[in-house]
């Protein structure tokens, strides 16, 4: 489907075209979804409330007395995802001075949902598949560096003498592969996405 | 920077906050870009939820693995050298010559070879597994070898040889010939007793 611009949107919801609002979330959830991913910590449950929020929130105020600059409206949704994300984040910390003896000892996953544990344990799963199949250590210690430890390209090559040719392709064969495994595991690319996976 | 290296920048954090901020309203504005970005944060994620556990499997050392390939190629190797040997074992094709192991092969077709004066042509082979009844004077007690040869211009190519037979009387020594897998031609058919220097007897029939 075509994207259609930000300025187009906001008039056709200021003038009750339902269709455009069913538009504007398939335009925007899966970016939603990138942000508020980044800013929840892996609890899905908590990703999914607030991609919901952000939306309705968008979509009411395009409604209503519509906003500033409609071309602009891609960043007006980002930025009121992030504060609802900060305010989600804040009230989380008001809650923690309630101290709760029992819920401390608690283990720390047990808040999160079942929907994110599934999707994680997918995920993972996938992973040590893709790690069993990968014969080199030096591959699966470069995948380590990069996706846990966050080392740069430039540093990993330096320190593994690796061209970074040689890097991109190992990476981009690991990338394939963990595709190629969720998919054989009957994880769609459109079900990855609607389940976060 | 490409957008690969954007994507990768994003989700390791490393991109400024003002250069993040202007990435997401990207990603809102392009479907395909946030799915790429959303692919490589779960890739993440699955690296943390498995180092959750134990980074052994990033660091798994590669012994396993090569003590399996070397395990592996040792095995090809011995194949490889058994095959060899076997080619060149002396009565190493029980599947063209073999000695006569039961009764049921008595009942099967059957060539005599004899040493006749005067003979004019050679005996024919007939086809499937014969039973050769070679006819001759033999020792019970001795073990005898038997050569199969091709006769080519003179010249004798070793098709197959079978050692330790014993005569089945004192005048006949019998063996089973596959007749299917020789290729039409002469042949030689040579008994010479085992660690003895007696002349060998030798007869020629085609097939």
């Amino acid at each position: 489907m075509d994207f259609i611009p930000g300025g187009e949107l906001s008039r056709r919801i200021r003038e009750g075209d339902v269709s455009a609002e069913s538009e504007l979330i398939r335009q925007f959830e899966p970016g939603l979804r990138v942000l508020l991913r980044r800013r929840t910590g892996g609890d899905h449950g908590l990703l999914q409330d607030l991609v919901q929020e952000t939306l309705l929130v968008v979509i009411q105020r395009l409604r209503g007395v519509g906003i500033d600059d409609p071309q602009k409206l891609a960043a007006f949704a980002a930025q009121t995802a992030r504060n609802l994300a900060i305010a989600s984040l804040r009230k989380a910390e008001r809650q923690k001075t309630d101290v709760d003896s029992e819920a401390t000892e608690r283990k720390p996953d047990s808040s999160r949902g079942v929907e994110s544990q599934v999707g994680d344990h997918e995920a993972a799963l996938a992973v040590r598949a893709l790690l069993r199949e990968l014969p080199q250590a030096r591959d699966r210690l470069m995948l380590k560096r990069f996706y846990l430890e966050d080392h740069d390209k430039e540093q990993i090559c330096q320190e593994m003498q690796l061209t970074e040719a040689a890097f991109n392709q190992a990476l981009s064969r690991a990338r394939r592969r963990f595709r190629q495994i969720l998919e054989e595991r009957g994880f769609a690319k459109r079900d990855l996405l609607n389940l976060g996976l | 920077m490409n957008q690969q290296q954007l994507i990768e920048q994003y989700v390791a954090g490393t991109l400024a906050e003002a250069e993040a901020e202007a990435f997401e309203v990207s990603c809102l504005e392009d479907v395909e870009l946030a799915r790429q970005v959303e692919f490589e944060q779960r890739l993440k994620a699955g690296f943390e939820q498995v180092a959750r556990g134990s980074t052994a499997e990033f660091v798994r050392s590669e012994s396993t693995l090569s003590w399996r390939l070397a395990a592996a190629a040792s095995v090809v190797l011995f194949l490889c050298a058994a095959v060899y040997l076997w080619q060149r074992l002396p009565g190493a094709h029980p599947q063209v010559l073999a000695a006569l192991t039961s009764t049921m092969e008595q009942d099967g077709p059957s060539l005599r070879l004899a040493l006749v004066r005067g003979a004019e042509s050679a005996p024919r082979l007939p086809a499937g597994e014969v039973r050769v009844e070679i006819v001759g004077l033999f020792d019970p007690g001795s073990d005898y070898s038997v050569m199969l040869d091709r006769l080519r211009q003179r010249e004798a190519a070793n098709i197959a040889t079978l050692h330790g037979q014993h005569p089945t009387s004192p005048v006949t020594l019998e063996i089973m010939v596959d007749s299917d897998q020789l290729a039409p031609g002469t042949y030689s058919l040579r008994v010479i007793k085992q660690a003895s220097d007696e002349e060998a007897l030798d007869f020629i029939f085609e097939k």
